[in-house]
């Protein structure tokens, strides 16, 4: 009995300071997460890539990709083209400026064959304004193909991760 | 001495008639091309694999009974590019991943070479859509010259006698400039 007792101390004691490691970062982000901006329509500009040169089909790519993310998992009611003139009467209308500020090619043969080598990643600084082009939101977002898929799946990742960043800042039922 | 006479005669005659040649070649309507659409066309999902043709001033694409057409003039933009992918691809070629002692990754060093096309287009709402296909190579440079005839506009010129040129060399200088 008195074994158990002790037992039943070391594993509480253990327990405590596990439970608190896990929750700590979930109690953090909730205290941190920021009041989200008002917008229900989104304009998605072309990539501009004027210092890095980017072969076209990962710009087009980097854009188609964009626009179905935001589609999916952006939150906003719409999601506008570039030049779509539909966009000049949308209200609470957010522009997101997209300019790649570094590329690396890899090769799908070399993560194939060696697993390790062969990424290829896109660094693209991630600009959201608003119809008057005050700055709401900027990031820097990163897009990785790893392990599997063609090198343009790294347009697929920038794009999940941008969805997720205007879907984490912007609402169209926000007070603000 | 009579032999020496009928093979000239004989190779004047070919090089009389070889402009016939070119001109019945160029005025043959051009065949679709098979290519698989990445992305990009409104109404198709990615990689659908169809034929890809311009006639009558619009880039078809063809899959199965359904047809997307494009009108050249909306093209502002087709570059060609390069690519590859493995010989055994598809779902045969994820199962060789698993295939044993890492043979999978043997096979992988095994590639086909590929054409890129990359066109940027507008529709009717002024909105720029982008669409990317692959296809055999050698076609893109062809399809490029022929929506540009139609009116397309890009901003990567064209290189003259790109016909007979391989692909690559041309998207090389193309993409890597």
């Amino acid at each position: 009995m008195k074994s158990l007792k002790i037992m039943f101390g070391r594993v509480s004691a253990w327990a405590l300071p596990v439970a608190m490691l896990f929750a700590a970062p979930a109690l953090r982000a909730q205290e941190k997460q920021p009041a989200k901006i008002k917008a229900s329509s989104i304009k998605v500009t072309m990539i501009e890539s004027d210092e890095i040169k980017l072969p076209a089909e990962f710009q087009v790519s980097l854009y188609e990709d964009l626009i179905q993310q935001l589609q999916k998992k952006g939150g906003f009611q719409h999601v506008y083209r570039d030049g779509d003139h539909n966009a000049a009467d949308a209200a609470d209308l957010v522009i997101l400026t997209s300019t790649v500020r570094g590329f690396k090619e890899g090769s799908e043969r070399v993560r194939q064959v060696t697993t390790v080598a062969g990424a290829t990643s896109i660094s693209v600084h991630c600009a959201f304004t608003n119809k008057d082009g005050k700055l709401l939101l900027e990031r820097d977002i990163r897009g990785n193909v790893r392990f599997f898929g063609g090198n343009l799946r790294a347009t697929y990742d920038f794009a999940k991760k941008t969805a997720q960043v205007a879907h984490e800042n912007f609402s169209p039922n926000a007070g603000t | 001495m009579v032999l020496s006479f009928w093979r000239v005669l004989s190779g004047g005659l070919l090089v009389m008639m070889s402009p016939f040649v070119l001109v019945s070649q160029a005025q043959q309507p051009a065949a679709p091309t098979k290519v698989v659409q990445i992305m990009g066309l409104t109404g198709v999902k990615n990689k659908t694999s169809g034929s890809l043709a311009v006639e009558g001033g619009n880039l078809r694409f063809a899959h199965g009974a359904a047809k997307v057409d494009l009108a050249a003039t909306s093209v502002q933009d087709v570059v060609t590019g390069n690519d590859s992918q493995r010989l055994i691809h598809g779902t045969l070629g994820t199962l060789t991943m698993f295939a044993p002692y890492e043979s999978g990754r043997f096979l992988s060093l095994f590639r086909t070479k590929l054409d890129t096309l990359t066109i940027q287009y507008r529709d009717t709402d002024g909105g720029l859509h982008g669409a990317v296909f692959t296809m055999p190579v050698g076609q893109a440079e062809v399809i490029k010259k022929e929506l540009i005839a139609q009116g397309a506009h890009t901003s990567v010129p064209t290189v003259e006698g790109a016909d007979n040129a391989p692909s690559k060399s041309t998207s090389a200088k193309e993409q890597k400039p």
